[in-house]
Parts: C-alpha cells; structure tokens; sequence
C-alpha cells in the first residue's frame, strides 16, 4: 500500500478529466486544437452548444466523453496564451467583452472588463480565482427568508458535482466552515503582506477568515504549474496555474470528438414547423453560415444569452424563442461590491501574489439583528495601478491629489465584499434600438436596486471599515461597484415565472437547453464560476442518461 | 490652491523616466527589466513609449487643445516629460477600442469627449478666458474641481450628464497615464512579472528589480493640509 502511495506522486487528480495531463508541459496552447475533429455544417450533430465558458466548455467536455457528437460556437477567440496573452492591465482589454451594450435603470452597471469575457475559456480567463460552494440556504431563499426565489433543485443535487469541479480545477484553501463545511483537494497558498494585514485585523474584529478557495493549482497536477504569484490573475493567466475552461475541459473536450468553432458569433436559433430547435446560424468571416443539429444549449452568459434568444424571433414566437410567457431576460442579478482600501505604514505591494487570498462567509446568511435580508461575503483583493486609480478617483481625487494617493500605492490593502443583491423582475436584459456592424440588436441591460440591497450594501462597508481599522489601518478609502452577472433566464417550476425546467430545458421548445450563470434564480454571496460550471456538469449527467433522440456514434 | 504641486521633498528620478521625473522610487526603472518580459508583453508595453504627440485624429485642434490642458491639470502633469494621455485617449477612440457598455443617457464615447471638450471652454469663458486652454492654472483648477464636483451649469452641461461625463473621461485619462511604463517607475509598481513572478510576498519586503521607496507621506494627511482639493 505505501508503495502504491508513493507511486502516485502528489494529489489524486480527478476521474473522468484528463485536461491536465493533455497540456504540454513546455507551451501554453492548448494542444489538440490542431488535429480537433471538425464536422460539416449539414451534419445534424447531437448537440450544438453556444458559448465556449464555464457552462459551454464543461457540457461540451463531459457529453464529448459520454460520444455525443458535439459543436461549439465561440464569439470569440481560441486563445493561445503565449501569444496573445499579457502581464500588463491595459494589453488585456481584448479578453473582454468590449461590443457595445447600452446599461440604464436607477443603478445602472457597467459592463465590460468587470464582467464579462470573449473567447474560449470565456470569464474564468479573467476572472479572480475565488471558486465557492453556494450555501443550501441558496436554494431556497424565498422558503427560508421570504426573498428572492426557490430553485427546483437543491444543494444536494449539486453537491457531487461541486466535488467533482473542486477536483477538476483543482480548488485550493483551507478547510471551509460556513455553508456545507468542506475541505479542498489542494492546501491554501502562502498569503502576501496586504492580506495579512487584512486577516489580523479581522481576527481583532471577531471576522472569521480563511484562505481560499481559489482555483489555483497549488502542488504537483499533471502538466498544469505551479503558480508563480505574479499577481495578474485578472488578465488571463499566462501560466497556466490559474483554472478556466481553456486548461482544465477544453484539452479534454477535444480529445474525445468534440469541435470548438471560435470567431463564430451566432445570430440566432432556428425552429422549424413543430416548433423545435433545428440548430444555430453564426457569423464567421462575414459570411452566415447554419450548423444543423438536433439539440441546442445556449451558454452565452447572462446578457448574450437572453439577447440570442430575444434575436431568435419568429412567427410562433414573435416576442423571441422562449419567451412566450415574457420572461427572458428577467431577474438579471449582480452582486454588490464595495471595496474599502486601508492604508500602512510599510509597503505591502498589493500587486504580488494572486488577488485572491484571504475571504470569509461570516456574514453570508440572513441576520434579522443587521435589519435586512440574506447577506455578503469578504474578500481580499489586489487592484493593478489602473484599477487603484479608479478607486482613488471615485473617492474624490483628481490633480495633485489624485497623483499623491497613486505614488501611495504600495502602501494600500484592498476588501471587498460581495452583497447577495436580491433578484427583481425589472432587471433586465432587453433589445435596444441600436444594431451592432453585423446588423444584429444588441442589448440593454437596466439595473435598479432595492432598499434591502441598499441596507446590505452600506452594512457591509461598516464592517469593513471595521476591520481595517482593527488592523490599524491609518486611512480608508473606498470606492462602489458591482461583480459578477446571474440570471436573466432563470430556471423554475413553472413557465409563467421561469424560462426553463429544473432539467435547463427551455419550458417552450423541448431540445432547446440554457446551460449557464443565466439560470440561477438567486446568487448568494458567492463568485458563480464554480457553481456554472457544477450546474453544466449536473446538466451533462441528467442528459446522458435520459434524454432520447440523441445518437451517440 | 496656493501650494498646489508635489510634497516638498518628493524624489528627482535617478533612473530612467517618471513623468515630470518625480517619484517615491528614484531608483526604479521598469523598463530595465524589459529583457525579463515575455515576448507578447515586451511588444505592447514598448509600444506604449512611441505613441510621443502624434496627430490627432478624432479630436480637431481646438478640441485638442482644450482636452490637452484639461488631461495636464487633472493628471497635475505641470512639466515634461509627460505621459501624452490625450494621444493615447485619441489613438483608442480612433482605433474604435470599446468598453463593452455606454450610459443610456450618454453619447457614443467621442461624443462625449467632444462635448466635455465645448463645455470647459463654455465655463472658462464664464471666468473672462478666451479658452480652457488659454486660462490660467487657478482656472482650470477651478473649473476641473466644479466639474468632478457636478457643479457646471449651462450650455452642454444641460444636455450632458455631467457626472457620467466626469467618470467616462476619468475612466480614460487614468486608463491611459496608469497603462504608460514611466507612471510605473513613480508609484514603484513592478509591472510585468511573467515568466519571473514574485517570491517574496510579504510585508516590506521586495524581489528583485523591485527598488525601495525613498520617500512617504501619507496623502490623507497631506492632502488636505496643503490644501490641494
């Protein structure tokens, strides 16, 4: 049995996955992409799938292995990470979902480089790391709170997909107390100076933290390295050691059958006379093309996958496909995210080592004492010069005094916090007037606030300030934004209030599937990547084994 | 706004450039360490040092001109060398580089910038000056602080929203100066760390080509002693 053990030679990586041992140890892109199997346009494949991010890769890798033959269309890039990837802020805007996007409402959101991302491997690339469970209470809010919705499905329908995923990544940190405790398969990394003085003083304040969990590889894990804490998670990780579709499904997705058509943008999804999907048109070098097929999965994200369905429209639905009931769209949720900067005497730099380090759910379910509903999470952060500018102008500096605050710099930590924002009807994604070049609507994205998101978000940023100066911070600085997007094709149980089923399935057209962040009918306080991509892989399992018509080869 | 201009004391840079060659780090060059960059990254970082008053394209020379001094007295760039922050506003609005959203009660970005452009000179005029740019620093310092402030009025400022005014153009000036190598070596940050990364992480310390601050004041404290705002 020992030398079974030793044989083994670090952590036990997961089943049914081997992204990690498909990448080449000596270049970043992702190997196979050259030899991937391509079909033809007239082929009726089993399942076309638009969107290559964490809801699109992970279907696409685990249908792939169970033989679906599988077709997925990508806006944007395939990314070779050599080449097109840089350690630099501003070099990093083509990660980013740049086409315009008209945002209104009371509260409006900016879209962009905050949260939304192009290209295989879609948001994880330029997202932070930070890989949380939802809480069981997510699942049933409106039960437990009288807030938000219940989900048809429970915590515990997702949980071995959670394990599965945390695998998968891998997940590093601590072990978790807060929600459903948990351990992770990889230990917590080593914590910067900024984030150690974050923690201090939250332990002074009575703040529980704990590091992690971030999707960082922390020990041996095939051919995916180490991390080398250089800091620019948020710009694409050049080496690899950060987890997103592109490493840890794309490789494998690939080597089992599956064809990832990048540059395609698709325009819109076609129904025939019986009113089910026949497959997706796209845009590729111009030209329109039609990939047949004999079930479709939308996993655009929460703004691009309502705005394809809404530009799928027709005569049986003359309002957009699956949106009879007026519903796509709809319960479009953010997350607050306040950020409170405390600042040393000694330098920190904030902008070594990952951004996401130190975090706690102390606050992540609903306490009647703080005089609102649900709750947040706190998380270190390291915003690069460009970020800590805005910061320091939203605070009111501009001239000298603005220079002043950045030659500061080093001597700042950064919090944040993420506020469950509760989801409402009116916030929504919809078509505005304006037509991108190809011609197609794009969306308008309205955003308003409720009073409980009001009071969550300034209860939050007390207890910020809190801790910062339980840490002996000399000054504050803070700056209001949101995160993160969910919803806006929520899954329920019945179609008057919901867009599909419990199995993702669109209530209206029985082999149209949305299979992405869009689906959540409630957010919680945590970073979504995780639970994406665990809801895709429940999605997967539940298809394999009951859905007829498709004809694995 | 009498003692408006850097802390007395602050460093002369001794290695390579910081804009109006001052900084915390004078002994910090980022661009030294270029050698240590990927390839992808060397490439666009190094692009950044040519774009040196090129011609603008989007804007005309009177706009140029105004949004010339409006990005020098939000940027407090008072001397050379300067980071030419309307060139690379100029170049991304030319390119047509997008954010990925506009405010529904905004126009397109260079709109925006256009009428932010006719609106200083509409208020400078209000102070008996030719132009924003022909106006004196207490001008445009007055001006710029009613702007962040929300506090102008009349003209464009009843058509455009001038809060979302004053962040879209925020937005890209410090997007700008922040992205130029030589604002790097002022506020001693590291720039690119691949494939090197970082080993020492914690509090004080610092990794190679990484260079130790000279001189520390706390802005909060400074600020509003010398009244800069």
């Amino acid at each position: 049995m020992r030398d079974f053990k030793l044989a083994l030679k670090g952590s036990v990586g997961p089943e049914d996955n081997d992204s990690r041992n498909l990448l080449d140890p000596h270049r970043r892109g992702v190997p196979g992409r050259a030899t991937m199997r391509t079909y033809r346009d007239r082929d009726a494949v089993d399942l076309v799938i638009v969107g290559c991010g964490a809801g699109g890769a992970t279907l696409a890798q685990r249908l792939a292995r169970r033989g679906w033959r599988i077709v997925v269309i990508e806006a944007g890039p395939f990314w070779d990470p050599d080449s097109d990837w840089v350690s630099d802020e501003a070099g990093s805007h083509p990660l980013f979902w740049t086409q315009n996007r008209i945002v209104g409402g009371e509260d409006p959101v900016e879209m962009g480089k905050n949260n939304s991302g192009r290209g295989v491997g879609g948001s994880m690339v330029h997202y932070a790391g930070y890989a949380p469970r939802f809480h069981p209470s997510d699942f049933e809010t409106l039960t437990r709170d009288g807030v938000g919705a219940d989900w048809p499905i429970s915590y515990e329908e997702l949980k071995p997909h959670y394990e599965q995923v945390e695998r998968e990544l891998p997940v590093a940190g601590q072990s978790w107390p807060w929600g459903d405790p948990h351990g992770y398969p990889h230990g917590p990394h080593p914590v910067s100076g900024g984030a150690e003085r974050a923690w201090s003083g939250a332990r002074r304040a009575g703040v529980e933290m704990r590091v992690g969990p971030v999707a960082i590889t922390n020990g041996a894990f095939g051919n995916r390295p180490h991390c080398i804490y250089r800091g620019f998670c948020l710009q694409g990780c050049k080496v690899g050691a950060k987890a997103s579709p592109l490493v840890t499904h794309v490789p494998d997705a690939l080597a089992h059958g599956a064809e990832i058509r990048a540059d395609s943008m698709a325009t819109r999804v076609e129904i025939d006379g019986a009113g089910r999907c026949t497959g997706v048109a796209y845009l590729q070098d111009g030209s329109e093309r039609f990939q047949r097929a004999e079930a479709v999965a939308v996993a655009g994200y929460s703004i691009e996958s309502p705005r394809l369905l809404l530009n799928s429209h027709s005569s049986r639905f003359p309002n957009g496909l699956a949106n009879g009931e007026d519903q796509v769209g709809r319960y479009l949720m953010v997350q607050g995210a306040p950020q409170v900067a405390g600042r040393f005497p000694e330098t920190l730099r904030m902008y070594k080592a990952p951004p996401p380090e130190v975090s706690s759910e102390q606050f992540y379910e609903t306490d009647e004492a703080r005089g609102f509903s649900r709750g947040f999470s706190i998380q270190t952060l390291g915003p690069l010069p460009i970020g800590w500018a805005e910061h320091v102008v939203a605070d009111g500096h501009w001239g000298y005094a603005l220079r002043e605050y950045m030659r500061d710099y080093n001597h700042w930590s950064t919090l944040g916090v993420l506020n469950e924002l509760l989801a409402r009807p009116d916030n929504r994604v919809t078509l505005a007037d304006e037509r991108d070049q190809s011609g197609l609507p794009i969306a308008r994205i309205d955003y308003t606030q409720c009073e409980n998101d009001r009071l969550n978000i300034a209860w939050a940023k007390r207890k910020l300030e809190e801790i910062w100066e339980a840490a002996g911070a000399e000054e504050l600085l803070t700056i209001e934004r949101y995160a993160h997007l969910v919803g806006g094709c929520r899954m329920g149980d019945s179609p008057e209030s919901s867009v599909v089923d419990s199995d993702h399935r669109a209530w209206a057209v029985t082999n149209l599937f949305v299979a992405d962040g869009s689906t959540m009918p409630t957010q919680g306080s945590a970073n979504p990547a995780l639970t994406v991509m665990a809801l895709a892989s429940r999605l997967a399992e539940r298809l394999a084994r009951k859905r007829v018509g498709a004809t694995p080869v | 706004m009498a003692k408006a201009g850097p802390p007395s004391g602050l460093c002369r840079q001794r290695r390579g450039t910081a804009p109006q060659m001052r900084g915390r780090y004078p002994d910090h060059d980022v661009l030294a360490q270029a050698d240590h960059w990927d390839e992808a990254t060397r490439r666009i970082v190094l692009a950044r040092l040519r774009i040196d008053a090129p011609p603008l394209r989007v804007f005309d020379a009177d706009e140029g001109a105004t949004l010339e001094a409006f990005c020098d007295t939000v940027m407090a760039q008072d001397s050379d060398p300067r980071v030419p922050v309307l060139g690379m506003i100029d170049e991304k609005l030319h390119e047509g580089r997008l954010e990925g959203y506009r405010y529904a009660d905004m126009p397109a970005d260079a709109d925006a910038w256009k009428l932010v452009a006719r609106g200083l000179d509409e208020a400078a005029l209000e102070h008996g000056c030719a132009s924003f740019a022909a106006a004196p620093h207490d001008v445009r310092s007055q001006v710029c602080g009613a702007f962040s402030a929300g506090e102008l009025r009349g003209g464009v400022w009843d058509e455009l929203p001038i809060g979302r005014a004053w962040t879209v153009a925020m937005r890209d000036v410090v997007a700008a100066f922040y992205s130029h190598p030589w604002s790097w070596n002022e506020i001693g940050f590291g720039g690119p760390a691949y494939p090197r990364g970082h080993a020492r992480l914690g509090v004080g310390l610092r990794d190679a080509g990484e260079a130790d601050e000279e001189f520390s004041v706390d802005p909060a404290i400074d600020v509003p002693v010398r009244g800069l705002e």
